[in-house]
């Protein structure tokens, strides 16, 4: 798998915690956590100033303010089907309700046909198969950056 | 007629670009026919009984002649030579092959025409009623609206998977033709205190379960309407079910949360969400409603035309009404003639009514969605010699808001989804009642047709609804009475038992029997008898004689 971040290419520095009963000691740089184990976590990340990424599932996109996803470097929105349209509404959710400047990236069954879609709406970044990467650039090709919403 | 701009122009082509490599993709096997769906139904394309599909937006129901010449061309070289107009304002081609469509698409952008989300999950064309900008009791024409409305939905970044399709109506007067209330979300231009703005109604639609729209807002400011729907369609992008396909409208979710706690949601988000940039002002809407002036028509003293032809009389009573401009008049067509499937039109028919418009109606045709066609700007005058050439087109017939109107989904002849035919069901109707005058004895009816539950033909709105069904692989149809899509809208309820197709137009008479005999006068239409006299009598008439027989 590739990181895209619009034509650039990248590595993936986050991975998901796999000792789930340690948290607390596991947690580190580049630790991707799940929306509870980032409210039980949060405090940690704040006080060992580290970057970890919050994960949701395209069909769980909720938040509440107190969850503070701001102080988050990144959040990764896990989409079940392309077919599942939510993770658009809660990127502008979070970064208009929410307040969230960090890395938001999608990953999971996209299309390269919704590239543009995702950008639009406040996603940076894509994880996708690398045979897979030409013709998700060719899609971003094509777009001449006209649109007629804002 | 709104005219495209360079960004319009750009924006078209570069999606017939974008079609064409995901046909190409799917035809190398890169995508999936899972992955392909969504992706040809955002372009119109559909995989029907016999054939893909192909649905063009009309947006709003406006044709141009050049339009129409390329509707006809398309229908001829890629197509069997004619065209299907639909209830929601589009033109439905049924043969035409996939590897054409980009093609197809191709020719359409050369004359602004485009199939853009007329199908899919997403916010679907945006229709409005068929006689905007030629009525006296408008408040203001809902065309540059839908056009603002059609921009701003086209690609939307966020609301292109939404968890169903979208419908969005508008109209400019109290009198609702483009069946508003049945609308995801239906807007009615208002006045108040002087000030012109929307009054907005919500969760209306027909399908499995039919629902009239609740209002969710009395008066909304013009230059907030798009804050406003995006403020709707994110609470329902959000809020709406995915879980099950047939619980996935907004009709749903507001029935489920109630239109109190909709509405609450919706403006939450309108206060916290709306975005400047997306308040429309004053010289943004100036300059859209300068696509929309009139022609230049001079009020004259003109009448119409008198002839001793009777049916000439018959359609100058029928399907002719007055222009707001003194002198002019507004032209119906009726595609609704005896033995044809309505709404279809030949590529024949399709030239000629080119060139009437471009001779007598400054080049304009509408779409309604009765699925019939306006010549929107007629000079007394020439009234009579428009009809001697939409004679010999077969374009005259003098039916329009009888009972040979029929509105009729494509049914099994066409639909893989149907459970019956309803093309031959409309026919036979149009035979029985072929007659003028008996149908003029009858008045005002609307009968609509379905060949399914999905409820294309609008049958639950229909004054005499019908819905084709399937009993042990027998065609049964089953009679709702006193439904209405105008602005006071109603669901039709079920009379009784389903009738055999043999049996159908019998059990029509029986109900028109009833409607006679409790009818005051002239104007006492089959809806306000409906409405004075309920259900069971007709009920009565039309089930129980036999069992008194017996
Ligand atoms: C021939 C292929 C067609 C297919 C497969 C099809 C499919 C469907 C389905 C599945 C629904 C129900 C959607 C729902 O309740 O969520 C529906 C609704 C509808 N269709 Fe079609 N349709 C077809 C043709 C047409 C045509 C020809 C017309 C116009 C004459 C039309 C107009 C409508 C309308 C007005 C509705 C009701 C919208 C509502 O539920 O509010 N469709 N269609
Ligand atoms: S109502 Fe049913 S049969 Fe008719 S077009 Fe719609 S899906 Fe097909």
């Amino acid at each position: 798998m590739i990181i895209l971040q619009k034509k650039h290419e990248h590595k993936n520095h986050y991975k998901q915690i796999i000792e789930q009963d340690f948290l607390e000691e596991n947690i580190r740089n580049g630790s991707i956590l799940s929306i509870s184990q980032w409210r039980e976590a949060k405090h940690i990340v704040q006080e060992q100033k580290i970057d970890v990424a919050v994960e949701f599932s395209s069909n769980a996109c909720s938040l509440s303010d107190k969850d503070e996803i701001s102080k988050a470097a990144m959040v990764q929105i896990n989409f079940e089907t392309f077919k599942d349209g939510r993770p658009f509404t809660f990127a502008k959710m979070l970064r208009k309700k929410h307040n969230f400047k960090g890395e938001l990236r999608a990953t999971g069954h996209v299309l390269p046909d919704q590239f543009i879609f995702l950008i639009r709406c406040g996603f940076d970044s894509v994880e996708i198969k690398e045979e897979d990467r030409d013709i998700w650039l060719e899609l971003l090709e094509i777009d001449e950056g006209l649109y007629y919403q804002p | 007629m709104y005219k495209y701009s360079d960004t319009d122009k750009k924006i078209i082509a570069s999606r017939v670009k974008q079609f064409e490599n995901q046909v190409n993709r799917r035809l190398e096997g890169k995508l999936t026919e899972e992955e392909f769906k969504p992706l040809r139904l955002m372009n119109g394309l559909y995989l029907q009984l016999h054939a893909y599909m192909l649905r063009v937006a009309i947006p709003y129901g406006e044709l141009s002649s050049k339009q129409l010449r390329k509707i006809a061309f398309i229908a001829d070289k890629y197509d069997r030579g004619y065209g299907h107009f639909t209830t929601r304002q589009n033109i439905q081609f049924n043969w035409p092959k996939l590897l054409d469509i980009p093609e197809i698409l191709h020719e359409l952008s050369l004359v602004d025409m485009h199939a853009i989300q007329t199908s899919g999950n997403c916010i679907r064309n945006i229709s409005s009623d068929h006689l905007a900008g030629l009525t006296l009791n408008e408040i203001e024409d809902p065309r540059p609206w839908c056009e603002i409305i059609r921009k701003w939905s086209t690609f939307h970044p966020e609301f292109s998977f939404l968890p169903r399709k979208f419908k969005i109506a508008v109209i400019g007067c109290t009198k609702d033709r483009a069946a508003m209330m049945v609308h995801d979300i239906g807007l009615r231009i208002i006045k108040r205190k002087n000030q012109v703005g929307f009054e907005i109604f919500v969760g209306g639609g027909q399908g499995r379960t039919p629902i009239i729209g609740k209002k969710i807002r009395d008066f909304l400011p013009k230059k907030d309407i798009l804050n406003y729907l995006e403020a709707i369609l994110t609470t329902y992008n959000q809020e709406g079910r995915r879980d099950n396909i047939y619980k996935a409208r907004i009709k749903i979710l507001v029935k489920e949360l109630g239109i109190e706690k909709f509405r609450s949601l919706v403006e939450e988000n309108f206060s916290k969400l709306s975005n400047k940039e997306l308040e429309i002002d004053d010289k943004s809407i100036k300059e859209i409603f300068g696509f929309f002036r009139l022609p230049p028509l001079k009020p004259n003293t003109n009448q119409m035309p008198f002839k001793k032809n009777q049916e000439y009389q018959y359609w100058i009573n029928q399907n002719v009404i007055p222009h707001k401009i003194q002198g002019y008049s507004i032209v119906q067509i009726s595609l609704k003639a005896p033995k044809k499937p309505p709404g279809d039109a030949t590529s024949n028919q399709m030239r000629a009514l080119a060139e009437i418009s471009d001779k007598f109606s400054f080049s304009e045709i509408r779409v309604t969605h009765e699925q019939n066609l306006v010549l929107p700007h007629v000079s007394n005058k020439e009234l009579f010699n428009l009809w001697n050439q939409l004679k010999i087109q077969n374009l005259a017939t003098p039916n329009l808001g009888l009972i040979t109107d029929t509105i009729c989904c494509p049914g099994m002849d066409y639909c893989a989804l149907a459970t019956a035919r309803s093309i031959p069901i409309s026919q036979k109707i149009s035979s029985h009642f072929n007659n003028y005058l008996k149908q003029e004895e009858i008045g005002n009816l609307k009968i609509k047709i379905s060949g399914c539950i999905n409820a294309c033909g609008h049958h639950h709105v229909g004054n005499i609804g019908i819905l084709g069904l399937d009993r042990k692989g027998q065609e049964f149809y089953q009679i709702t009475l006193g439904g209405s899509a105008k602005e006071d809208a109603a669901i039709g309820e079920i009379v009784g038992p389903s009738f055999s197709k043999n049996d159908l137009i019998d059990a029509i008479e029986k109900i028109l029997n009833t409607y006679k005999k409790h009818k005051i006068n002239k104007s006492d239409d089959f809806l306000s008898v409906f409405r004075r006299i309920g259900i069971k009598e007709f009920k009565k008439d039309l089930y129980d004689n036999f069992t008194k027989k017996a």
